[in-house]
């Protein structure tokens, strides 16, 4: 197989090769024309996490580098562990002949452009969330990629991870009842700033902290939020029809352009909300997903998920051993309106896997079968224009209605497409 | 042997004069520095089992917070690589599957592990990253240390030996040759992250220093008025100082028996086994207190990850086999701390000859 040819994505890979452990794990069983030479276009931080990621998985090699700032080609090499060819224009990457995927780690407001041109290069492309900086951006990539025909896969990791599939699965299921809420925070205490090399500060700080100008960054709520908002879009089955924000620079006020702080609620359709909320002075809370149903709740991080049940609802999430256990039924520890402090069930435990692996691993398979990964170019598109109308809503200073940005005949398009379940 | 080496032997008084630091207390008998420019901004972070400190000469606050932030993210991200207690940590994905088969991995795992069979091969399997289950065997991994029955002593000697690990340079592949065996990276993991932290900082032109658990520590950058100097303590009283380094050109661990150890019978144990015989090192107490024994060691070395391995190396190998051993290794030396019937004993292999002349508090001869 070539795959420098065109690649279509097909049904008939849906039910091909499902890997064994062992050949997740080995080389060996790779036949040398199902080796993925990735070029990686953006060498910084995530970059070089994502080199490592897929170099995990059997039968990747890193073949080029493309970045604008030197320094990260000799980080970039010593990530791959070899002398990588490297490049410093990414139409020179694109025009390689030893690239059969391509990797788009750039600043958020280069992904249009990056990940547009690697389509059009006919590679299957591994694109860093959030899709796209505006609504235009995020329409711009989702068209390229149906009318390439490639493979795109964009970067919403936790997707992949088993704890969301299962929380997702329960949800559908209505194990916790009707959700209607959801409560989703990442809060950090620090800067977000990344220092700068001496005496280089002016020509180098936009470069190095790109997050924190508007030109690139779509800010807290694109690199933080849109992994929440992706669960959010595919716990309810829709996305927002309006969003409402609050924030500003409040406390970081070295210069930047992005607020250090905010907290923006989504309306869903029938009645539901996301309310998600990016701090930068305190941590108590780290990064979480409080899902909030009439029978119980689901509380989702980063490497777990704890259920807890409504006491007034006999349909439990958590069996009655585990509720008696907690005195959620009859102990007196337990009052109708004090927050509830006790353990809840955590069905999946012991032997999880990193997601970023997990979701490369899923790209490299879905090139080798020619299949389409679960975080392709629509629910990008649902999580990027969320986070662009959501970052819209702060920046105008009023209620926005999605319907204004998307038209009448995008709400066709809002309902996150059919999955395949396979995995 | 090169004849270059150190041994003192006198009386182990205090001196006059001790040279006291007020230094934070650490395990490893290493006190960082404190008393330094008022530009010196310092910060700690727990991760790896220990606490990790930060110091920096940043030209403000906003330089020196993006300098923790990224120091701090880059070692909680090797935590969460190296650490056995993630299950979502590269080194647990090893260890669940690299008996069934090949594993591949990326580079920078790959060539720690390497380093680590390196040191295994040139120390005779005195440092061992199969040693874990020995180590839970005998507690010390969860910090409740016991005396383990013989039956699982046996048991856990069958899973241990750093020969059974398999690495292939050409594929980047990790195979276990016996089941149950399990790699351990506590002796060598903070060791590299404390390099990737300066790392980091010298590549933004900060002048740092960065330690774990006041046992493995480097630094980059000219420091203040006198230097990045950090004094080795002595294990006995931390407020003895048995010498100064200069830290810079080569990083600095120290391993010794105050980390963990327990009494049975009269006999202390230490964290720190010898792989060979599946024993805790007895350091000198209780019966044994009439012979010298290994209570620290402290190595020099081109990369805090190798001083890391080979302080543990250098402890359970003792002055003589220790020093036959280090010759192999470019650009290293050490210095053990015994205990003896009327003090403590300095022995230096390779140590700093300006540094070695500073030996004026504590018990000490030549060779």
């Amino acid at each position: 197989m070539d795959r420098r040819e065109f690649i279509g994505i097909t049904a008939a890979g849906l039910g091909a090769l499902s890997l064994g452990l062992q050949d997740c794990n080995s080389p060996h069983s790779v036949a040398p024309s199902d080796w993925v030479n990735v070029g990686v276009i953006g060498v910084g931080g995530r970059g070089q996490h994502m080199i490592r990621m897929l170099l995990r998985v059997p039968g990747v090699r890193i073949t080029g580098l493309c970045d604008i700032y030197e320094p990260r080609f000799a980080e970039g090499r010593k990530v791959t562990g070899e002398p990588t060819a490297v490049y410093t224009e990414y139409r020179k990457l694109l025009e390689a002949r030893d690239i059969d995927a391509v990797l788009v780690a750039t600043p958020l407001g280069l992904h249009a452009e990056h990940v547009i041109a690697a389509l059009d290069s006919g590679r299957p492309v591994y694109g860093e969330k959030s899709l796209g900086r505006t609504v235009e951006d995020c329409n711009c990539i989702r068209d390229a990629v149906r009318r390439t025909g490639r493979i795109f896969q964009v970067g919403l990791q936790y997707h992949y991870a088993p704890w969301y599939q299962e929380a997702l699965r329960r949800i559908g299921e209505g194990r916790i009842g009707k959700v209607t809420h959801i409560y989703a925070c990442w809060h950090r205490n620090n800067s977000w700033r990344r220092p700068v090399p001496r005496g280089q500060e002016t020509q180098l700080e936009r470069l190095l902290n790109w997050r924190l100008y508007r030109e690139w960054s779509g800010g807290l709520l694109a690199e933080l939020g849109s992994h929440q908002i992706n669960f959010a879009n595919t716990a309810f089955g829709a996305m927002p029809e309006s969003a409402i924000a609050s924030g500003g620079i409040d406390y970081w006020k070295d210069g930047r352009e992005i607020p250090d702080n905010m907290q923006v609620i989504f309306r869903y359709p029938g009645g539901r909300t996301l309310e998600a909320s990016y701090i930068t002075t305190n941590r108590l809370d780290g990064a979480q997903e409080r899902i909030f149903g009439t029978g119980g709740s689901v509380v989702l991080t980063h490497t777990d998920a704890t259920y807890f049940k409504e006491p007034s609802d006999p349909n439990s999430a958590v069996p009655p051993e585990i509720a008696i256990q907690h005195k959620l039924i009859t102990g007196p520890t337990y009052s109708a309106e004090q927050p509830y402090h006790g353990k809840g069930e955590s069905p999946i435990s012991g032997e999880a896997e990193d997601a970023d692996l997990l979701a490369c691993r899923e790209f490299i398979d879905c090139i080798r079968n020619k299949r389409r990964p679960k975080t392709d170019e629509q629910v990008g598109w649902t999580e990027g224009v969320t986070v662009a109308l959501g970052n819209r809503a702060l920046e105008e200073g009023r209620r926005i209605e999605f319907s204004e940005y998307l038209g009448a005949a995008a709400s066709a398009s809002q309902q996150p497409p059919e999955r395949n379940t396979q995995s | 042997m090169q004849m270059d080496d150190a041994f003192r032997d006198g009386a182990g008084k205090r001196s006059a004069d001790p040279r006291r630091h007020e230094a934070f207390p650490g395990p490893g008998g290493v006190n960082a520095p404190v008393a330094v420019a008022d530009t010196l901004r310092a910060r700690s972070h727990r991760a790896m089992g220990t606490e990790f400190a930060v110091y920096l000469d940043a030209a403000d606050d906003a330089q020196a917070q993006a300098c923790f932030d990224i120091v701090l993210d880059e070692i909680d991200r090797l935590e969460l690589t190296f650490s056995r207690f993630h299950s979502s940590s590269e080194l647990s994905r090893l260890n669940r599957h690299a008996a069934e088969g090949p594993v591949v991995t990326d580079p920078e795992v790959f060539q720690l592990l390497a380093s680590a069979l390196d040191v295994s091969e040139k120390t005779g399997g005195a440092f061992d990253i199969t040693v874990g289950q020995l180590t839970r065997s005998w507690g010390f991994a969860e910090r409740q240390p016991r005396i383990p029955e013989a039956r699982e002593l046996a048991a856990a000697r069958e899973q241990v030996g750093w020969r059974n690990v398999k690495l292939d340079a050409a594929w980047r592949t990790v195979l276990f040759a016996r089941p149950g065996l399990q790699l351990d990276l506590g002796a060598i993991a903070k060791g590299y992250a404390v390099d990737r932290a300066i790392e980091m900082l010298r590549s933004v032109g900060v002048s740092a220093l960065v330690d774990a658990g006041s046992s493995s520590m480097a630094a980059t950058g000219e420091a203040f008025v006198s230097g990045w100097k950090v004094s080795i303590a002595s294990p006995v009283d931390r407020a003895l100082t048995i010498c100064e380094v200069e830290l810079g050109k080569r990083a600095l661990s120290t391993s010794g028996v105050r980390e963990q150890s327990f009494v049975h019978d009269g006999r202390t144990y230490s964290h720190l086994l010898d792989p060979r015989d599946t024993d805790p090192l007895d350091s000198a107490t209780g019966a044994q207190a009439t012979a010298r024994q290994v209570l620290q060691v402290t190595v020099l070395a081109p990369s805090s990850m190798l001083a890391d391995a080979l302080s543990t190396a250098m402890f359970v190998l003792g002055y003589e086999h220790g020093s036959a051993a280090l010759a192999q290794f470019t650009d290293c030396s050490a210095l053990w701390i015994y205990s003896g019937a009327d003090g403590i004993t300095c022995l230096g292999h390779r140590w700093p000859g300006d540094d070695f002349l500073s030996l004026n508090t504590a018990t000490h001869g030549q060779t």
